[in-house]
């Protein structure tokens, strides 16, 4: 599982940030710092928490078979 | 603002406002949102159209669904936040005689991409979550003491006893202004939230008080830098070039207004919302880490900001004609309520499953402080729980409101058994 973000799209909400630090990480302006993040065995569900919980709707979680959900 | 206040003159329609979308609503003093203001927004949500132009003070649009409001939040071309075009206010400022008193501007909350970053960028990292974390032991220390202050009365009034005074307090303390100032920046914010609305002069003159009381602090740390927010601005940079007395003042003009009676309502309807259901109290007691999920829940059930937008253009917005310069208000308290987003939006579910509210509004305007109001509020409420017992509304003095572009508490009045 992947998860996307279009990062140019991000405000600054930090939601994601909120639901899981490890796999949200942060700027020093509190703004996301990445664009695509693995995410690693277990933590799928955080993933998809922290999708669910951007404002902006810009944070997309890619399966296993290549299709966003 | 008591009942007895008249609604604004309506004003003609103009002729592309049809049938359809025209609503006659007066967010400043309409006598049913003045007397429970989120069961009005629900009742607009139910009769009135998701988009409708009301004739009432000067005329403008209420955007009220949920749809609206995230579109036009993110559409900054259309929907300026630059109520009167940044180039007007210039050419107005510039022809004032040379010793006339600074006039403080609050950038950036009414400036558009792309300058509206230029003056955001440089405080993003001040109030980013992680540097806002590094605050909540003293704003817990706070909000203890006046939580305690009040505790042997077995009564209060809330909002004046707590809900004001902390977020004075804390944006002292942010900002490195003498505690000395309390009773000054108090006097302000009353003066603040009494201001009857489009009383321009009075409002630039507000504003340079608030400037004028912090003027000697700021020289001071320029040459003489701490540990706070001051300092800091004076380090900064906007766009390459450094800060300067006037742009430190417009960053400290733009945090009152924005960061001090907002709070403050916040935790007004939130704690009004728990005085009301003992049952939620007892829940967040048993189990205080669900008082993170209630804050956001609360945010979202009692959304009480309304951001002011001019029409950039002709535009057809959710099928409906608006023309440039036409005003619209982002009505954020509709969207969170909206059914559509949000099934049985009336009712506090700790659980929605991470659904996001936009009570912090969306798009390049997010509230800047929003990673502070959340602390403060996260906060207070463990702090109240934690030292108060059961707490409820005074069956004999009911809560009281104001309208506009900010849902205020009033009074609220509580009691419990000592």
């Amino acid at each position: 599982m992947k998860i996307r973000i279009n990062k140019a799209a991000c405000v600054g909400n930090a939601r994601c940030w909120a639901v899981s630090e490890a796999l949200f990480p942060l700027d020093d302006d509190g703004y996301i710092e990445v664009e695509e993040v693995d995410v690693p065995a277990g933590m799928e569900a955080l993933a998809r928490r922290g999708a669910r919980a951007c404002p902006e709707r810009v944070i997309e979680i890619i399966d296993e078979d290549g299709d966003p959900k | 603002m008591s009942e007895a206040a008249s609604l604004s003159k309506a004003v003609p329609t103009p002729d592309h406002i049809t049938d359809a979308v025209f609503y006659d609503f007066d967010m400043f003093f309409d006598p049913a949102y003045l007397a429970d203001p989120h069961k009005r927004v629900q009742d607009l949500l139910d009769n009135a159209p998701p988009v409708f132009w009301t004739p009432r003070n000067g005329g403008h649009w209420m955007l009220v669904s949920h749809a609206a409001n995230f579109e036009a939040a993110r559409d900054t071309e259309t929907f300026s936040s630059e109520v009167i075009p940044h180039a007007q206010i210039e050419a107005i400022l510039a022809q004032l005689p040379p010793d006339t008193p600074p006039i403080p501007r609050a950038y950036p909350i009414n400036l558009d991409p792309p300058l509206h970053a230029k003056y955001r960028q440089p405080v993003q990292g001040v109030f980013s979550p992680k540097a806002i974390n590094l605050l909540k032991e003293s704003i817990r220390k706070l909000a203890g003491e006046l939580i305690d202050a009040v505790l042997d009365q077995g009564k209060c009034e809330f909002m004046s006893t707590v809900a004001q005074p902390l977020p004075v307090q804390v944006f002292l303390k942010l900002l490195g202004l003498p505690v000395e100032k309390f009773q000054t920046y108090s006097a302000l914010v009353k003066a603040h939230l009494s201001a009857t609305a489009g009383d321009a002069g009075s409002a630039i003159a507000r504003m340079q008080d608030v400037a004028l009381a912090m003027r000697d602090t700021i020289i001071a740390r320029r040459d003489d830098p701490r540990d706070d927010l001051i300092s800091l601005l004076w380090t900064v940079k906007i766009d390459g070039q450094p800060t300067t007395q006037q742009d430190i003042e417009n960053y400290g003009v733009l945090m009152f207004i924005a960061g001090l009676d907002t709070v403050m309502q916040g935790m007004g309807h939130g704690v009004r919302h728990m005085a009301m259901h003992p049952e939620l109290q007892s829940e967040l007691r048993a189990n205080p880490a669900l008082i993170a999920d209630a804050t956001e829940e609360l945010l979202r059930r009692y959304t009480f900001t309304v951001p002011p937008r001019r029409l950039n253009k002709d535009v057809v917005f959710e099928g409906v004609q608006m023309k440039k310069d036409d005003r619209a208000m982002l009505f954020l308290p509709g969207a969170d309520l909206d059914p559509k987003e949000f099934p049985d939006a009336d009712r506090v579910e700790l659980n929605r499953g991470g659904k996001p509210h936009i009570a912090f509004n969306a798009g390049p305007h997010r509230c800047l402080g929003s990673h502070l109001a959340r602390v403060e509020l996260n906060i207070l409420y463990e702090e109240v729980l934690a030292r108060m017992p059961q707490f409820r509304l005074d069956p004999e003095r009911p809560a009281t409101f104001s309208g506009g572009h900010i849902i205020g508490v009033q009074e609220l009045h509580l009691v419990w058994d000592k």
